[in-house]
């Protein structure tokens, strides 16, 4: 027996979270959908019921005060390059934008989309047949990883690129759940398990994302990619460097949940670097080799800071 | 099911649509506008690209319920009144169309970037926005270059000045010569042009299959029961219902449209279900029950020259006790000597993985019987030798077979094999007596393959020290996958397509195929060559660094004259080798910067040539390799019928073009039937780069025999004297008046008392070539060369190359439309340098892992340089107006010349394809090493 197919358009979060808690057997909600249809296609998505949300104008507004930014997390990739607050103050979540997939596709991706992206890997983003064929994985219900043959734990990579920038500017998000709101720092989200990467209650929703003011003095941004374009990330870094001397590094694509370390500018940087390097956990799964994507963590990082010392300069 | 409301181009539609259902399946199944294109479902290609509410989105990965009042722009709604919008006449114009099957999408997603874009910006800038802006839509056909141009002039609102005709030909023609856009392109870019998959036939069934998860397996059983307990099944086909082999080779009939015993790879088709409804069939698919019985897999070459055990070899017939299907071996001069007199040697061994076509259109058929016997509509480059198969295979005589080409979306010789699906739809609709449907997912696409071999091959040359090549050997094994296809013939042209463009004595080679257990290899476009020609390339480019003689003068010294035989015997007539590499030097600007540029900036040069059509047959007879009908009626209008395929290269056009010059008429009064086995004389199709000068030089035979009953009939009736008739400007008149036709009142003569004339045209090879076993392969009536500078950057610290600029020249004789060669001979750089830069086919245990446009890396267009063409003319003695190929023979230089040029930045020899960012990074740091100790 199949269960009955939905497609639920909602206006207000009231309505989204109603539906979610209504349908909470097989549901996931959509707003660009363009990770989820192809996941679906490829049968890793199999939910019966799509809540829509993207008709939500609460989730769409951009605002900021004297402290803070706020992106309504359903603000498309696109939309946000045409915002001239945010091209001056964050440009290089612009860049991270502009990195995600193609143009087309960003017209209808939504930061929080972005955020929410499921994890990959060349064992798991790939057709029902396939999969079968391969002998299924732990993310999809094996028992084994084929990219490392251990038993435990999946190591899908993470890749979402505007997750990176943001957590290494300290944002946070808004989080609608059923019982509360609450804002929880962006990097808290995520659980590094591969198989089911998010923290996050499945009925809540992301209101918003909320950037500090005033705090950044530069940040760089870098990824690894094979094209220039449609690609998902091999390698993202984002470093922040702090008013107060502090510095933030973030790299994604490297684990199943993105790799931070907080230092000050006066640290060993190098030491930085290794702390990411040591915490990452790259397996065989991407079109660049695993040692690779390990040596290219230094090597962006490091032009990563050159590039802001030329600027302190 | 839900109902929606849909503003469709200003149509509104109250429609019934599955919750889950896509919108590229309303707009193109239940509103049946086809216009937009499903080439890979993941939303990773951009074919399917329309408007919703004035906002571009992917059409295939967008839930129609969330559009419910939306309103939708496809590309059937540019035209206005059937005119052409501006942009969609700028693609005409600018040859942005080849295919046509990216088209529409490309166009929607241009429509919607240019109101972003500031006309103010420089050129560069607005270039650069415009590459950014359709770098999510990918053409395999042009290279970018040409739509970039489009939308440039579309923004601009301007024309760039038309250079002044570098096509100047030796003798002044009339439309040959002329750069012109297709024939069919206006059709292409309204999105009205059918493609296999928009072709529905009323009550048609809808197919689907169950492939093999195994490699390698006995099948011991079968079981379809629960299957056929779905409402809708209407018949499952498995192997032993189609017990006659097949393949497109005669000595390689391997091939059964249903595995029938084992499988032999991943992928392979194991039973066909035939249903109301392709969902309802894939469900079919779920629940057929095959039980297999693991046999050893043999994955590489080197595990299928191994001893193969007792029925573990993947094909039972052969000679050799492993998997080993075919070995050649020629040799030529005394290479023992040659290499003696060698004062200097280089021996490199290279590895290549395997290239998928990546034409954007899947396969698609629709079959169907009857009275007339089987029709079969598809996406095929070769309806002839299709014809043959299915007469053979389903066991009906040939005269009950029809095969109709219509529009194809790229072939590239992906689509020139008779294919499984196709015999088994044909199949189907017999069995069911109701037409029968199939469509390749881009999966399945991947899966059927017959793309470039993965190869392995050690090659060496000897020079003398004042660079005169003295021998040449080469040693290569290609993998063929799991069935012969073309093989034979690629196993030949990786050793004989070495013998030019550089004169050689002394010349050997030996080179074998294996099976694999993976989807089968066969022909791609520069067949055979494509790989070897990188090796030698490789080869002469160190050596020219280790004699102290510059690239490019090192391969001037070696050239090939015209009106010679190479050492094994081919016919070089028309050669342009010289001025193609004169022309990309001095474009290149190659004296002033070659070897000036600093550490990580190169420049690469390489050189190439390869068949004008193959001289011979595949299926040895008799037939002429083209024919051409002509039928000129009493409406003046001249109907060409040829069996030609035009896939995308302009083929029909340039048909057109020919009988346009030969009679002096304008095109308005030429018609192209072709690719269709009932009305189309038997072409030999679009493979081996033959169609513009076989069944060109047949069309041109017909005109001419057509102008002869002209002639005949009009001077008999005016008192003329035949050969003072000219035919110029839709009139016949001569040089004195006494005679001056229009067109209209020549024709009324000649169909006077008789009615329509037709007449016929053929094109028959020479004898060609020595008579040495293996002398028939490669053999061609002319031969094409060309080369490539190109210019890369490499990244030290991540290793990561950048083709910044690719200049290239190609000898096609004469341009019969220069906008379609430039067009062809972009695509081909443009192909080239994914094979070297970013595409393969990777396997995990026999398991295709990138079947999809995500992770099968097409370069997009901000990978693309804008490429630089030059056509190089050497007026061929034997061509249709001096013409010869121009689709495949340019690919071979690319390739080779990007990898030079990153030796050249980086002092890293490339032996393995695609070039590699960490492979070059090492030895980047060993070489470092290297000259440290030296310094020290």
């Amino acid at each position: 027996m199949t269960n009955e197919k939905k497609y639920i358009k909602t206006s207000t979060i009231a309505d989204a979270i109603s539906e979610a808690i209504k349908n909470s057997n097989s549901f996931r909600f959509v707003a660009g959908g363009t990770d989820i249809f192809p996941n679906k296609f490829q049968e890793n998505d199999t939910s019966d019921c799509f809540i829509d949300i993207a008709d939500i104008e609460e989730l769409k507004q951009i605002t900021y005060t004297k402290d803070y930014l706020n992106i309504g997390a359903l603000t498309t990739l696109e939309t946000l390059k045409n915002n001239e607050f945010i091209a001056q103050n964050f440009p290089t979540l612009l860049e991270a934008a502009n990195s995600v997939a193609s143009p087309v596709i960003r017209k209808s991706a939504t930061l929080g989309g972005n955020l929410l992206c499921e994890n990959r890997c060349h064992f798991y983003n790939q057709s029902a047949w396939w999969r079968q064929a391969a002998g299924h994985c732990l993310k999809c219900g094996g028992d084994i990883c084929l990219a490392n043959g251990g038993k435990k734990y999946c190591f899908s990579k993470f890749v979402s690129d505007t997750a990176i920038a943001l957590i290494s500017f300290n944002a946070k998000i808004e989080i609608v759940s059923p019982e509360k709101t609450e804002f929880l720092y962006l990097e808290e989200i995520y659980s590094g398990d591969g198989i089911q990467h998010l923290l996050l209650e499945k009925s809540s929703i992301i209101k918003s994302i909320q950037i500090p003011l005033n705090i950044i003095y530069k940040s760089v941004f870098k990824k690894l990619q094979q094209r220039k374009s449609l690609e998902f990330s091999s390698l993202t870094t984002c470093i922040t460097v702090f008013k107060d001397n502090k510095i933030k590094i973030v790299a994604g694509a490297i684990a199943p949940k993105p790799i931070f370390v907080v230092g000050a500018l006066k640290d060993d940087f190098s030491e930085l670097i290794t702390s990411i390097a040591k915490n990452s956990k790259i397996v065989e799964n991407d079109s660049y080799s695993r040692v690779y994507r390990k040596n290219m963590i230094r090597v962006l990082l490091n032009r990563s800071i050159k590039e802001i010392q030329l600027t302190e300069k | 099911m839900k109902q929606i409301s849909l503003n469709i181009n200003n149509k509104f539609y109250n429609i019934l649509v599955d919750e889950h259902e896509l919108l590229s399946n309303v707009i193109r199944e239940k509103i049946g506008l086809t216009g937009t294109k499903i080439g890979c479902e993941q939303g990773s290609c951009g074919a399917c690209t329309v408007l919703v509410n004035n906002k571009a989105v992917l059409s295939c990965i967008t839930p129609a319920i969330s559009c419910d009042k939306a309103e939708i722009t496809t590309i059937e709604a540019l035209a206005e009144n059937g005119k052409l919008h501006k942009l969609q006449k700028k693609f005409v114009e600018k040859g942005a169309i080849q295919c046509g099957f990216c088209t529409p999408g490309m166009v929607m997603t241009a429509i919607n970037l240019v109101p972003e874009l500031n006309k103010n910006d420089s050129p560069e800038k607005l270039r650069q926005q415009i590459k950014e802006g359709i770098s999510g839509n990918l053409c395999r056909c042009t290279g970018y270059k040409k739509i970039i141009d489009a939308i440039v002039e579309y923004t601009l609102d301007e024309s760039y000045k038309q250079e002044d005709s570098k096509f100047n030909s030796i003798k002044k023609l009339k439309t040959v010569g002329i750069p012109r856009p297709y024939i069919e392109a206006e059709s292409k870019v309204k999105g009205e042009a059918e493609f296999a998959d928009d072709i529905y036939i009323k009550n048609s069934l809808h197919c689907k299959f169950l492939r093999s998860i195994y490699p390698h397996a006995e099948i011991i059983e079968i079981d379809t029961s629960e299957a056929y307990k779905i409402k809708g099944v209407r018949y499952i086909a498995i192997g032993n219902e189609l017990p006659i082999t097949f393949g497109v080779l005669p000595i390689s009939q391997d091939e059964n449209a249903i595995a029938i015993k084992k499988v032999r790879y991943v992928g392979e088709i194991v039973a066909a279900v035939a249903a109301d409804t392709e969902e309802i069939a894939a469900k079919a698919c779920q629940l057929i029950k095959v039980k297999y019985n693991p046999i050893k897999e043999f994955l590489t070459i080197d595990e299928s020259l191994a001893d193969a055990g007792e029925n573990e070899k993947i094909h039972e017939y052969g000679k050799f006790n492993n998997n080993i299907q075919k070995k050649a071996e020629l040799r030529f001069g005394d290479q023992q000597q040659g290499f003696k007199d060698s004062e200097i040697t280089s021996r490199m061994s290279f590895e290549f993985e395997g290239i998928n076509h990546g034409f954007t259109e899947p396969h698609a058929s629709t079959a169907f019987w009857d009275e007339n016997g089987l029709t079969i509509n598809t996406a095929t480059q070769v309806p002839h030798y299709l014809h043959r198969a299915l007469a053979k295979v389903l066991e009906v005589p040939l005269s009950r077979v029809r095969v109709i080409k219509p529009y194809i979306g790229g072939g590239f010789g992906g689509k020139s094999d008779p294919f499984a699906h196709e015999i088994i739809v044909a199949y189907l609709s017999r069995k069911t007596g109701k037409p029968v449907k199939v469509r390749l997912s881009r999966e399945e696409v991947f899966l059927t393959n017959h793309g470039r071999h993965p190869t392995k091959m050690t090659v060496e040359m000897g020079f003398s020290n004042d660079g005169i090549i003295q021998a040449l050997d080469a040693d290569v094994a290609i993998d063929g996958g799991a069935y012969g296809s073309f093989g034979v013939v690629t196993t030949y042209y990786n050793g004989v397509l070495l013998q030019a463009p550089y004169k050689l004595s002394n010349f050997g080679f030996r080179t074998y195929r294996v099976y694999t257990n993976k989807p089968q290899c066969g022909a791609m476009r520069g067949h055979g060559a494509v790989n070897s020609r990188f090796a030698v390339e490789s080869i002469i480019d160190e050596i020219s660094y280790k004699i102290k003689i510059d690239p490019c003068e090192l391969r001037m010294k070696n050239f090939l004259d015209s009106n010679t035989l190479t050492v094994g015997q081919y016919r070089i007539t028309s050669n342009g080798s010289r001025e193609s590499l004169q022309k990309v030097m001095d474009l290149s600007d190659w004296k002033n910067r070659f070897g000036k540029l600093e550490k990580g900036h190169g420049l690469g040069v390489a050189c190439g040539f390869f068949i004008s059509g193959s001289a011979l047959p595949i299926f040895w007879n008799e037939l002429p390799q083209s024919v051409v009908h002509l039928k000129l009626d009493f409406d003046g209008r001249v109907l060409i019928s040829s069996g030609s395929s035009d896939i995308g290269q302009g083929s029909d056009t340039m048909l057109a073009i020919i009988v346009s010059e030969v009679l002096g008429i304008s095109m308005e009064n030429i018609f192209v039937l072709a690719g269709d086995t009932l009305l189309t004389p038997v072409d030999f199709g679009s493979y081996s780069s033959r169609v513009t000068f076989m069944a060109g030089n047949a069309a041109k035979d017909a005109t001419e025999n057509l102008k002869k009953e002209i002639i005949a009939s009009v001077a008999n009736q005016k008192h003329a004297i035949g050969k003072e008739l000219n035919f110029e400007n839709d009139r016949i008149f001569t040089n004195d008046k006494s005679v001056d036709l229009s067109w209209m009142e020549a024709v009324e003569i000649l169909t006077a008392k008789r009615g329509a004339v037709s007449v016929s045209g053929k094109y028959i090879s020479p004898k060609l070539g020595g008579d040495f076993k293996g002398a028939g392969a490669g053999l061609s009536p002319s031969y094409s060369f060309g080369a490539c500078v190109t210019e890369v950057k490499v990244d030290l610290e991540t290793g990561q190359v950048d083709v910044i600029n690719i200049w290239g020249a190609h000898d096609c004789g004469k341009a019969i439309n220069p906008l379609a060669v430039e067009g062809q001979l972009e695509g081909s750089w443009h192909m080239g340098m994914g094979q070297a830069v970013s595409e393969q086919m990777k396997y995990y245990k026999g398991l295709l892992l990138n079947n999809n446009f995500l992770d099968y890396k097409i370069p997009t267009s901000l990978d693309t340089p804008d490429i630089n063409s030059n056509i190089i003319e050497t007026m061929d003695p034997e061509g249709p107006f001096g013409a010869k190929e121009s689709g495949e023979g340019a690919i071979h230089p690319v390739i080779p010349a990007i990898a030079n040029a990153v030796y050249n930045a980086v002092g890293v020899r490339i032996t393995k394809l695609p070039i590699c960012a960490e492979d070059i990074l090492t030895k980047i740091s060993q070489n470092d090493l290297l000259n440290n100790k030296i310094i020290q």
